[in-house]
């Protein structure tokens, strides 16, 4: 690619021509419409719903509070969502391995929002020829009308995204009230702003290029496939020589495969790819050229699957296997991963508690001989009770603590300090420093504790 | 084979693949930056700057986003010049 002509650059890169993808019918079509609308659905629907009292998916930013459901994290959770950031990709590599590109085809916010952009498209401009044929001609009253129409539409579409993004974050409600007052914040609006103008640009004008240019994943997938992953293919040992024919002529007989050149497929391609060229790193596998190829065998009265869901092995008639090495290497990193996330946020305890040593003095000796350090304890409730909690420590033989409040009471949600002091006696020091455990338990839930290490600073011995 | 002028990278393709893979970086850092800094906590020298903390995530975010870009402009940058030096140099040499 690197010592390509300048010109073939300039073409890949700069010149681009719009792609008109024709609207395909059929099983794989409806597939990918009724996965669109459901996905769609989940972003735009998630944000209103409820749950206890509030907003049943949340990141609270400024609260630094993440809701989830039942679920709620804190900062200090931050290892759970990049674990589950890590069974995302895990479970990518594995489909991929698999399935080929469905994550691209069906799946990726690109390919979603860019059918949407398409479908209001189609609505207002017409079919794949008219729009081609308004395109061409020069400017005119009806050509801008059609066009204002549609650039309004996915603006107002773009906006709605991005509130509905900004309401993942901020509560939809106040969002909601304060668009309507016009007094959203300067952030709000902006990121309001920011979101719907991407969406605008990626599903409207950019589309095939994101996959193309920005998209890392289109460019390292294939490192994940093999002869047995699942690929959209032409089947050119059928299909070859292609040509036109009538109806009524013996295929055989002229000498014919079994495409007739239509060129269908390639019209209905959102990356504008012939795919009888072979596997292009282009195809995002959406299977819109198999409905549109279908349909003409259908016609001529042949069978399906001229283009069809396939493997490299299928198609030179060896045989293909669902059970490799690597399917099954990828499954059980998946498996540990995710038992591994979900076991230890099943183990997750909603309280945490550091221990701050009092850096002015090391230690003290009181009036009675003994030993004391002193500790700042800050106790996070993560629950959503408040709770009174119980304090103990060991470590040291007949160790005593001291605390400046007789009960600890730490409200929900919130982070409450302790100043505590230790005092042992000095014989039974063994070394100038020693171990000690603090121990944090809700009187009320068996399941709210907590343990953590201190060091307890004496006499050099 | 030793053409090298296939190198004239476009404009616009040297902005998308310097803002580009910043800007996914830079999501990146913000989550861990400020999954471990409360920002309200953070505020350098005393600067008394009346900002909430929305506002100081999205000047975080588009700070990473700026660093990120600074050292994807440099990788460019050294990328396309090494290349260019290596092809003269080539040239030199061999008579094609």
């Amino acid at each position: 690619m690197n010592t390509a002509d300048p010109k073939i650059q300039q073409s890949l890169y700069a010149r681009h021509e719009k792609i008109y993808p024709r609207q395909a019918h059929g099983r794989f079509a409806r597939l990918r419409v009724l996965s669109i609308l459901v996905l769609l659905g989940i972003f735009y629907g998630t944000p209103l719903l409820r749950w206890d009292g509030h907003q049943a998916v949340l990141f609270d930013l400024p609260a630094r509070k993440f809701y989830i459901f039942g679920l709620t994290l804190w900062p200090q959770d931050f290892v759970y969502l990049a674990g589950l950031l890590i069974v995302a990709a895990l479970s990518l590599f594995f489909f991929t391995a698999l399935a080929g590109r469905i994550w691209c085809g069906y799946a990726c916010p690109q390919t979603v929002w860019t059918e949407a952009y398409i479908w209001i498209e189609r609505k207002i401009e017409g079919t794949r020829s008219q729009q081609m044929k308004r395109d061409k001609a020069a400017w005119s009253w009806d050509k801008f009308r059609v066009k204002a129409i549609k650039q309004t539409l996915w603006l107002v579409f773009s906006l709605w995204t991005g509130f509905t993004f900004v309401g993942f974050f901020t509560p939809i409600n106040e969002l909601a009230a304060s668009f309507i007052g016009f007094n959203l914040g300067p952030w709000e609006t902006f990121w309001i702003f920011f979101y719907g103008f991407a969406t605008y640009g990626n599903a409207g004008w950019m589309r095939e290029q994101v996959c193309e240019y920005m998209c890392p994943y289109a460019r390292f997938q294939s490192a994940m496939f093999d002869n047995d992953t699942l690929i959209v293919a032409y089947d050119d040992m059928r299909g070859e020589p292609r040509g036109p024919r009538k109806r009524s002529v013996d295929k055989s007989a002229a000498g014919l495969g079994d495409c007739v050149d239509c060129t269908l497929c390639y019209q209905v391609c959102p990356t504008g790819i012939d795919i009888r060229d072979g596997l292009q790193y282009e195809c995002i596998a959406c299977s819109a050229c198999i409905d549109a190829c279908d349909e003409v065998m259908d016609k001529l009265g042949y069978d399906r699957g001229l283009i069809r869901y396939t493997t490299e092995n299928a198609i030179q008639n060896k045989p293909s296997k669902i059970l490799r090495p690597r399917i099954v290497i990828y499954a059980i990193i998946l498996a540990i991963a995710t038992i591994t996330v979900f076991y230890d946020l099943s183990q997750r305890v909603a309280l945490d508690l550091d221990v701050i040593r009092d850096r002015n003095q090391l230690y003290r000796e009181t009036n009675e001989g003994l030993i004391e350090n002193v500790y700042t304890l800050k106790i996070l409730n993560m629950d959503d009770n408040p709770h009174a909690f119980i304090l103990s420590v060991e470590g040291i033989t007949d160790l005593e603590l001291f605390t400046d409040v007789d009960n600890i009471y730490v409200n929900a949600g919130t982070v409450s300090e302790l100043i505590v002091r230790l005092r042992a006696d000095e014989a039974n020091l063994s070394a100038q420093s020693a171990s000690v455990s603090f121990r944090l338990q809700a009187q009320d839930a068996n399941h709210l504790i907590v343990e953590e290490e201190a060091r307890f600073l004496g006499p050099r011995k | 084979m030793n053409d090298m002028s296939g190198m004239q990278i476009p404009f616009r393709q040297k902005c998308i693949v310097t803002l580009w893979p910043s800007f996914m970086i830079a999501i990146v850092a913000t989550g861990l930056f400020f999954s471990a800094f409360d920002p309200s906590e953070l505020y350098p020298y005393n600067l008394d700057i009346e900002i909430n903390v929305v506002g100081a995530y999205t000047l975080g975010f588009f700070i990473f986003w700026a660093l990120s870009a600074i050292s994807s402009a440099i990788t460019l940058y050294f990328a396309i010049t090494n290349c260019r030096k290596i092809h003269a140099d080539q040239s030199s040499h061999s008579p094609s």
